[in-house]
């Protein structure tokens, strides 16, 4: 085989293979190589000078135009509270307590973070769909079936993630949003 | 022997290393051209789309709140600078955001940030001077975006909350400095 034969073959496998790699990791999820929480990932840098190249592209392909930290926080799981992926065939119950920011809602996605069809016409529980106790914990369910009280649909598709937006965050969860107090997710059963 | 193969396999890996890191540096370049051509399909640019709340049959953009109104402005001040006006909406969260080519955040205003007045934007470049009484918001790119984030509690707000929204204005300077 011919020097530039040897080179040529290399340099095309590399080219392909940097690519690809460089695309799987893009791929690889909103979250991946940020802060967890429990089953929640969030980033510091999102939408900043400060955002590595990696976490731009992953931003840029699954939260294009999202919010600053000291703007709005996005969690999201895609995994119930005991490591299990978040499967739209299972019913789930999110609880929790007061979020420290102004407003907070959950929205269900697909796929890259699409809005899922359902029969309901509802892709999210924001913070004024549920009932608070006295001291200030609520919950509502995700399941592909209607449910009583707060309910979020599923579609009932093989998997899907939930984004916590936290709009003006309390400036303790922007500097240590691994610390904060953050719903779980609770695994009921599946059909 | 081996010499005849490592040269080849050290230039193998170096090609991959770019093509990886050159992936990286152009996909947010990409996605947000992308973004750009969708919103821009949907009205002039300079000047906003008003769209309606967002349900599972009307995803323009990845990753949307169905909680919130959206208006977008697809901006280019190439040719002058462009002015943002943004109507506020009293007793709602509410904010302004500017986003350049490579999808980073140069500016966020929002209800908290203007203490209920008008959020008052004058996107320019390098070469040109805000108009007095806008907030200069300094690019390193001629296009983005500016989106509107107006959050509606109950559904049964958007006809009121559309009528104030349509006040906001995205508008180029004719005259560029």
């Amino acid at each position: 085989m011919k020097a530039w034969q040897r080179y040529a073959i290399f340099m095309v496998l590399g080219l392909v293979g940097g690519t690809a790699f460089a695309v799987q990791q893009v791929r690889g999820g909103l979250s991946d190589g940020v802060v967890p929480n429990g089953p929640w990932e969030t980033g510091k840098s999102f939408g900043t000078l400060d955002a590595s190249a990696l976490t731009r592209a992953k931003v840029a392909l699954s939260g294009l135009l999202a919010l600053p930290a000291k703007e709005a926080m996005y969690f999201t799981a895609t995994r119930d509270s005991d490591g299990r992926k978040l499967d739209g065939r299972c019913s789930y119950d999110v609880r929790g307590g007061t979020l420290d920011g102004r407003w907070w809602s959950i929205t269900l996605y697909e796929g890259e973070g699409w809005l899922v069809k359902n029969a309901a016409n509802r892709w999210s529980i924001p913070a004024s769909a549920v009932s608070t106790d006295a001291q200030g914990r609520w919950y509502f369910t995700v399941s592909p079936d209607a449910q009583s009280g707060s309910w979020l649909p599923t579609g009932s598709v093989d998997a899907f993630d939930l984004t916590l937006r936290l709009y003006h965050p309390a400036a303790d969860i922007i500097k240590n949003p691994e610390k904060a107090q953050l719903p779980i997710i609770d695994r009921k059963g599946c059909a | 022997m081996m010499r005849r193969w490592l040269f080849p396999i050290v230039a193998g890996g170096l090609v991959a290393l770019g093509a990886y890191q050159a992936t990286l540096l152009a996909t947010p370049y990409a996605l947000m051209y992308a973004a750009l051509k969708k919103i821009g399909d949907r009205g002039p640019v300079n000047q906003f789309a008003f769209s309606p709340m967002t349900t599972a049959d009307n995803q323009t953009i990845v990753r949307p709140s169905p909680d919130l109104a959206y208006a977008a402005c697809v901006f280019d001040v190439s040719k002058g600078p462009v002015l943002v006006d943004v109507a506020p909406v009293a007793g709602h969260y509410w904010s302004v955001s500017i986003f350049d080519a490579r999808t980073d955040v140069a500016a966020v205003r929002s209800d908290r940030d203007t203490k209920g007045a008008p959020a008052r934007l004058a996107l320019i470049k390098a070469g040109q001077t805000a108009l007095q009484g806008y907030q200069p918001v300094m690019l390193q790119y001629d296009k983005g975006i500016a989106l509107i984030r107006i959050l509606l509690a109950n559904p049964a707000e958007f006809p009121a909350i559309d009528a104030i929204r349509r006040k906001s204005t995205c508008k180029q300077v004719q005259t560029s400095n």
